[in-house]
């Protein structure tokens, strides 16, 4: 039986919306926080990766790259129903490997790296219903300012931004369920446009969360499926270019495994990786996360 | 549990600085003879040039001598000055010694009533070494006045998925290091023309194809005779 469970609202809400893995939403699913609450993380995430994923869906080798970002996010209540949201990444960093000779020892190419801070989401978030409805849904309106560096480096391949302008615009709706007395769960779904600037092809995202809270509501596992897809009406390698993670035109289906757990009140530390089952312009290799959060509402 | 945190933020840290990633660049050693002639008229001279290419691809200084298989015909000094004596046909072949052993290379040169230098193109297909469409057939023409021109053919495609595309000539294939950058790929299908200044028809192998931004390989094209 579901009891009490707008009391897991605002769990469900920060975790759903506090995931800084690219390929997750972080509009906070339905869920709005209450006028004055709030969610607030810091948290660093890491990729490493010597192949991507080729426009034809297969893995090709690319020199070793790494992305690291500190980020700050945070969800706050204006008002009941209105939410605001901030990610900000204000330390990203981007190398890349030297290209050493295998025949002579010679770096052949010397690898780079840029310290910057990375591109910055703001949004807003509405929810459709009263709070305490069985089937909340919210409409979420997030602003990605191009405030990282999109062209460094010798060849303009390090990037801590896209340098163009995200306007994503999505559609939040989902459930929240007691299970037993001391655990608790959810599951939601989104879909989502992203219409982006400077020649990048617009985005449909679609994904689902479900998560599941244990040891009285202290310990929650999340899971997320996301599936995104280019329009492919931007421009293409003729006039662009970008690489890395920002590349254009890029697709994938991913999954993503976190643990979030409550240390003392409501303070306590996550850990997420993320993969892709397939993709197109993406790098092959998973990523994490760690964390420390604030959750007001615990 | 600090430990635990301590040591996770060391390899967090060390995650984060520059490596080195190896890349395989041998090929075989060559010693290529640069200006051929196919005819050698009775009584003419010609001075051959050769180069050795290393074991990296990089030209590098080594001694080379010559000889002919039918002195008669075509006599030719040590260091490459062939003269036709009469009407017929000889091998001529140089021989290095260099760090990476010994090589050598041939020429069959006809003597007759004129003199004839080596055709004034030379050809090959792109393919590509990646999972990304890159096809085509290519000439590589001598049009005086030290300039080739690459000319690309109708059936060249192109993926456009491709971030900073770039085309050189190049004596290895694996690298572009050492390689005479052409220019960045703008065209992705169909004909088109590169010119290059202040090159010879046989100065380089290959055609290369190289990702910048990834630092890799795409494809390539051995330019043949």
């Amino acid at each position: 039986m579901v009891k009490s469970w707008i009391d897991a609202l605002p769990k469900a809400g920060w975790l759903l919306g506090f995931a800084l893995l690219s390929q997750t939403s972080f509009a906070g699913g339905p869920w709005t926080q209450p006028q004055g609450k709030g969610y607030f993380k810091l948290s660093e995430y890491w990729i490493v990766y010597d192949q991507h994923f080729t426009d034809a869906g297969v893995t090709d080798p690319n020199v070793t790259t790494g992305i690291f970002n500190t980020t700050l996010y945070a969800e706050y209540g204006i008002v009941d129903r209105w939410t605001a949201t901030l990610n900000f990444p204000f330390l990203s960093r981007n190398y890349t490997n030297n290209v050493v000779s295998a025949s002579t020892g010679e770096v052949l190419i010397p690898g780079e790296a840029l310290n910057s801070i990375g591109d910055t989401d703001l949004g807003i978030k509405y929810g459709l219903n009263k709070p305490g409805s069985k089937l909340p849904m919210a409409l979420s309106l997030v602003l990605g300012l191009p405030t990282g560096n999109p062209a460094a480096g010798t060849q303009g391949n390090l990037q801590t931004g896209d340098g163009e302008f995200n306007q994503v615009l999505q559609f939040d709706i989902g459930r929240s369920f007691d299970v037993g007395k001391k655990s608790s769960g959810y599951a939601t779904a989104y879909a989502a446009f992203n219409h982006r600037t400077n020649g990048f092809s617009e985005e449909i995202r679609v994904g689902v969360e479900s998560g599941v809270a244990v040891l009285d509501r202290d310990l929650w596992f999340i899971l997320r499926l996301a599936n995104w897809e280019s329009l492919k009406n931007g421009q293409t390698a003729e006039t662009i270019t970008s690489t890395s993670i920002f590349a254009n035109n890029q697709e994938f289906t991913s999954f993503t495994v976190e643990a979030a757990y409550y240390i003392k009140g409501g303070f306590g530390v996550s850990a997420a990786f993320g993969g892709a089952f397939r993709a197109e312009i993406v790098a092959a290799a998973p990523s994490f996360n760690v964390g420390l959060f604030y959750d007001m509402n615990h | 549990m600090k430990t635990y945190l301590f040591f996770g933020l060391v390899a967090l840290l060390a995650a984060g600085c520059i490596g080195d990633d190896i890349v395989q660049d041998a090929v075989e050693p060559e010693l290529r003879i640069t200006n051929p002639l196919d005819s050698l008229a009775v009584g003419a001279t010609h001075q051959y040039e050769v180069q050795y290419f290393n074991g990296i691809g990089q030209p590098e200084l080594a001694e080379v001598t010559w000889s002919s298989s039918a002195p008669s015909i075509v006599s030719i000094t040590a260091d490459g000055l062939a003269t036709g004596l009469q009407e017929g046909s000889a091998l001529l072949r140089a021989d290095v010694n260099a760090r990476e052993g010994s090589f050598s290379a041939t020429v069959l040169l006809e003597v007759g009533a004129n003199t004839v230098a080596a055709g004034t193109f030379r050809e090959g297909m792109i393919r590509s070494t990646s999972s990304y469409l890159l096809e085509g057939d290519f000439e590589l023409h001598d049009v005086g006045a030290g300039r080739l021109e690459l000319r690309i053919a109708d059936n060249y495609r192109a993926s456009t998925s491709l971030p900073g595309l770039y085309v050189y000539l190049t004596n290895n294939p694996n690298t572009s290091v050492g390689a005479l950058e052409i220019g960045r790929v703008v065209d992705f299908n169909g004909a088109h023309t590169y010119v290059i200044e202040g090159s010879s028809l046989n100065d380089y192998s290959h055609v290369l194809y190289f990702c910048k931004p990834f630092n890799v390989k795409v494809g390539d094209g051995e330019i043949l005779d």
